[in-house]
């Protein structure tokens, strides 16, 4: 379950040398690193350790620390909830004095906290209040600089939309679903079907195939008494007849 | 004791006249010396006057201000380690050096390493190790100032350099107990020296200055490099690997090479990788911290265990960085583990000089176990849960129910039990404009808001609090579940006075909260980081379209447990019984015994009746 996190499947052995290695703590391996990141956001891939690594580069030589890289990591994390990825991004993000050394003002620290904002959204499935907030003017910024630039990333919201869906409703009306997703008319249609899900045509409610997340049974667990434990008092009787 | 009393008192004489006069000690010619110096004072002074001399002399000397005791212990601590008798330095080690601290330096230094000198024969490893414990006592029990921070840094740098870079492994053998403390103590001086130079206002010119030139002083790369080194010259992860894959003892001591096969470094590489997890922690890296623990093995019975502190120390940081990962789950089963192992071992470590910062730490992961039992409730261990709900009972109380008391309550918490969170880089030191303007900014804020530490610790209880929060409502989801089997997600709405749409979403999240990565039976052996999603509520649900279907699982009572052991203890009193020498009895007594029993058939058949009649009776009046 975790080791497509631990090791991609698209990792290539280069990568996961600096990762596992103590190659990783070596800055003039960043760039290397960086051009992955890169790779991950034109392709749609992921792989949280090997960014984390650039983080913890950054953060022992606060001279490679790159911002437009730092956000890029934080939104590649973004839709990995509920998966702790976003937080075990910030945790690495030290604080930093007013840095003199870059040309232009640093971004993070006006984007960073749009970005957590945007995290608990996700986190606490507030899919439409995403949808709103992160189409808003006041995000426009983000949205022209950044996430434009990040194959897939809406997609990858509604991944998130769409996890929590399937673990919680068995069917779902559309109109609901729509909310979450952001999508409608055909663009929603298109999508049930690339899912394999289906539309109730009279009462136009999506049905959930059936996992084990959203199949609920009641269970009685009743002890069962393993013979070891009964050891003693049999061998004790045993002995005394 | 006279004896050695005179001996000391050559040798402070011999000192002042700078030579060497540590043989005096080793070698025990001292009657030889202690004739020629009362022969040499004789003709001139009486013996009044001597004793005057010898203490005025004694008084000048910052040698003869060491008691003889110390002197003596010394000597001989030396001696074991030049021995490399384990069984006596772990004497010194564990007892001498605490008592002579207890009795005379309490309150004040260690007599320096240079001073003691003469009397190991200016031996520089005894001397390296010398000053581990004198820093180390300085740390613990005193201040240390700017110097003592900075040449504790320097002595161990010398101590791991002799270590790594000698020719070859060196013959040196120490107490598996005190490698842990070089470890521990290395990476402890690293903490505090980072949280110490993070607040720049309190720094006099001359700190800054050394600061600004401090250089690769305690940098995390100094310490990393150090970690790092002695687990690749031990070969420890080799090491580990070959041992699960049972090789034999031949072909592991070909694996791990002549470093790797002494005891020293083996013990060294691992407290390096448990040290290492400690770091990544300090620094905030909880993914890399279990990541280094790779090819360990979490267990009792593995041979690393043997050091308590270190062993605890082990659970403690992987216990947190679960929490931080969101893996409630193996957080409360990690700490289980070790609070049972501490439970147990209590009776054996009481007399401990350790057993203090082990009770610290195992009342933080009480603390620990209490936020994450709210977060996720199980009934791994009821014994570990009615201890964690005794010493925190109102914080439990307050987190278990959600809502808005709950979130002071997880900071409270959270506060006092997480580790030390510290900056990996300094202020901008070398830089004076930079830091200046930090140090007027910060003195304009707040004095106490200068230090960076705190912002650290912040920053992680942020995040923390933040996953807490979104969790909040759903206690009182829960026990509203409870109540039905199906439900409208409007009228739960109502109940609630809800927005719907909103308590769908909190629906969803309640989901989320149910389910976790948790490591599962039968992956022991691979990387602590594994998974898979396992359900953590014994409430399940599904919504279909707004009808929300609710099950529970239940557990039946167990009662197995309690029939066994009873059975057991009626057996054996029965045993015990049967095998008592029948008393034999004398006249009287049996003739009491008889009474009695005849007594008290007569008081049994008496109420009997009664009971018929009244109740006879009782049916005639109803009738």
């Amino acid at each position: 379950m975790t080791s497509e996190w631990l090791v991609p499947s698209t990792r290539s052995e280069l990568i996961e040398n600096l990762v596992s290695g103590v190659d990783r703590y070596n800055p003039s391996n960043v760039s290397i690193l960086e051009d992955y990141l890169y790779h991950q956001i034109r392709s749609e891939e992921y792989d949280c350790l090997a960014n984390l690594a650039i983080l913890k580069l950054y953060q022992f030589n606060p001279d490679l620390y790159n911002p437009d890289v730092v956000i890029n990591i934080l939104i590649k994390a973004l839709t990995a909830s509920p998966m702790p990825d976003f937080n075990l991004c910030v945790s690495l993000l030290d604080e930093r004095p007013i840095n003199s050394q870059l040309d232009e003002p640093d971004p993070l620290p006006s984007i960073l906290p749009i970005l957590k904002g945007l995290h608990a959204l996700l986190f606490r499935c507030r899919f439409p209040a995403f949808w709103e907030i992160y189409n808003s003017e006041a995000l426009a910024l983000l949205r022209d600089n950044y996430t434009v630039e990040v194959a897939g990333f809406e997609n990858a919201v509604r991944a998130v939309a769409i996890r929590a869906v399937r673990a919680t409703f068995t069917s779902i009306s559309s109109k609901r679903l729509s909310s979450y997703l952001n999508l409608s008319g055909a663009e929603l249609a298109a999508y049930f079907q690339k899912l394999g899900w289906t539309v109730d045509a009279s009462t136009l409610a999506v049905t959930i195939p059936p996992n084990p997340d959203n199949q609920i049974e009641a269970t009685v667990v009743q002890e069962s008494v393993k013979l070891p434990q009964l050891v003693k008092i049999i061998s004790h009787a045993v002995a005394k007849a | 004791m006279a004896q050695q009393r005179l001996s000391l008192w050559n040798a402070e004489e011999d000192i002042e006249g700078d030579v060497d006069l540590s043989i005096a000690m080793g070698t025990y010619d001292q009657t030889v010396q202690y004739e020629e110096s009362v022969h040499m004072h004789q003709p001139q002074i009486d013996e009044s006057t001597l004793i005057a001399m010898q203490q005025h002399i004694a008084q000048q000397a910052a040698f003869s201000q060491i008691p003889d005791v110390v002197k003596s212990f010394i000597v001989h601590f030396h001696q074991a380690v030049l021995e490399n008798n384990l069984a006596e330095i772990t004497v010194a080690y564990e007892s001498g050096w605490n008592k002579y601290t207890e009795k005379f330096y309490a309150k004040t230094e260690w007599p320096e390493a240079e001073l003691i000198a003469p009397l190991v024969n200016d031996d520089p490893i005894f001397l390296i190790l010398y000053r581990e414990l004198y820093y180390r006592h300085v740390y613990s029990r005193l201040q240390p100032n700017i110097d003592d921070r900075f040449h504790s840094y320097e002595n161990s740098c010398e101590l791991f350099n002799y270590l790594l870079n000698s020719d070859g492994p060196v013959e040196l053998e120490l107490p598996e107990q005190w490698l842990w403390d070089i470890i521990d103590e290395f990476i402890y001086q690293y903490q505090v020296f980072c949280t110490w130079r993070s607040k720049v206002t309190t720094k006099t010119p001359d700190e800054l200055m050394m600061l600004a030139d401090g250089g690769p002083v305690w940098s995390s790369y100094s310490v990393l490099n150090v970690l790092y080194s002695l687990m690749q010259k031990s070969k420890i992860n080799e090491y580990m690997v070959a041992q699960r894959e049972g090789k034999s003892a031949e072909e592991i001591a070909e694996i791990v090479g002549e470093y790797g096969q002494r005891p020293l470094y083996r013990m060294l590489g691992y407290f390096s990788i448990v040290g290492l997890l400690r770091v990544h922690v300090h620094l905030g890296d909880f993914t890399l911290g279990l990541k280094v623990m790779e090819s360990v093995e979490l267990n009792q019975k593995s041979p690393f265990t043997r050091v308590t502190a270190c062993h605890v120390a082990t659970y403690y940081y992987v216990g947190f960085c679960y929490i931080m990962l969101r893996r409630y789950p193996d957080a409360i089963r990690t700490f289980v583990t070790i609070l049972n192992f501490i439970m147990r071992m209590r009776q054996y470590h009481t007399r401990s000089y350790q057993y203090d910062q082990i009770s610290k730490t195992a009342d933080r992961m009480y603390a620990l176990f209490a936020m994450c039992h709210a977060l996720s409730p199980s009934r791994l261990d009821d014994n570990i849960a009615n201890i964690a709900k005794e010493r925190y009972g109102e914080q439990y109380t307050k987190m278990a129910r959600g809502g808005s008391d709950a979130l002071a309550a997880f900071e409270e918490l959270f506060v006092y039990a997480c580790p030390k969170f510290i900056i990996a880089n300094p202020p901008p030191y070398d830089d004076p404009g930079a830091i200046n303007a930090l140090i007027s900014a910060a003195a304009e804020e707040d004095e106490s808001a200068g230090s960076a530490a705190v912002d650290a610790t912040q920053r992680h209880l942020e995040l923390f609090l933040a996953d807490v929060a979104a969790q909040l409502p759903v206690p009182t989801l829960r026990s509203f579940l409870k109540l039905y089997t199906s439900l409208d997600a409007k009228k739960l709405a109502n109940f609630l006075d809800a927005d719907e749409e909103e308590l769908v979403q909190e629906m969803m999240v309640l989901k989320q909260a149910s389910r976790s990565i948790s490591r599962v039976p039968g992956t022991e052996g691979t990387s602590l980081l594994e998974g898979q999603t396992i359900t953590t509520s014994d409430l399940n649900f599904v919504i279909d379209e707004n009808m929300v279907h609710i099950a529970e699982s239940t557990i039946g009572r167990r009662y197995a447990g309690w029939f066994i052991k009873n059975t057991e203890r009626t057996q054996k009193i029965l045993d015990d019984l049967k095998s008592m020498p029948l008393p034999a009895p004398s006249k009287a007594a049996a003739l009491a015994v008889a009474g009695a029993s005849a007594g008290d058939n007569a008081g049994q058949s008496r109420p009997a009746r009664t009971g018929a009649k009244v109740a006879w009776g009782g049916g005639v009046k109803a009738a």
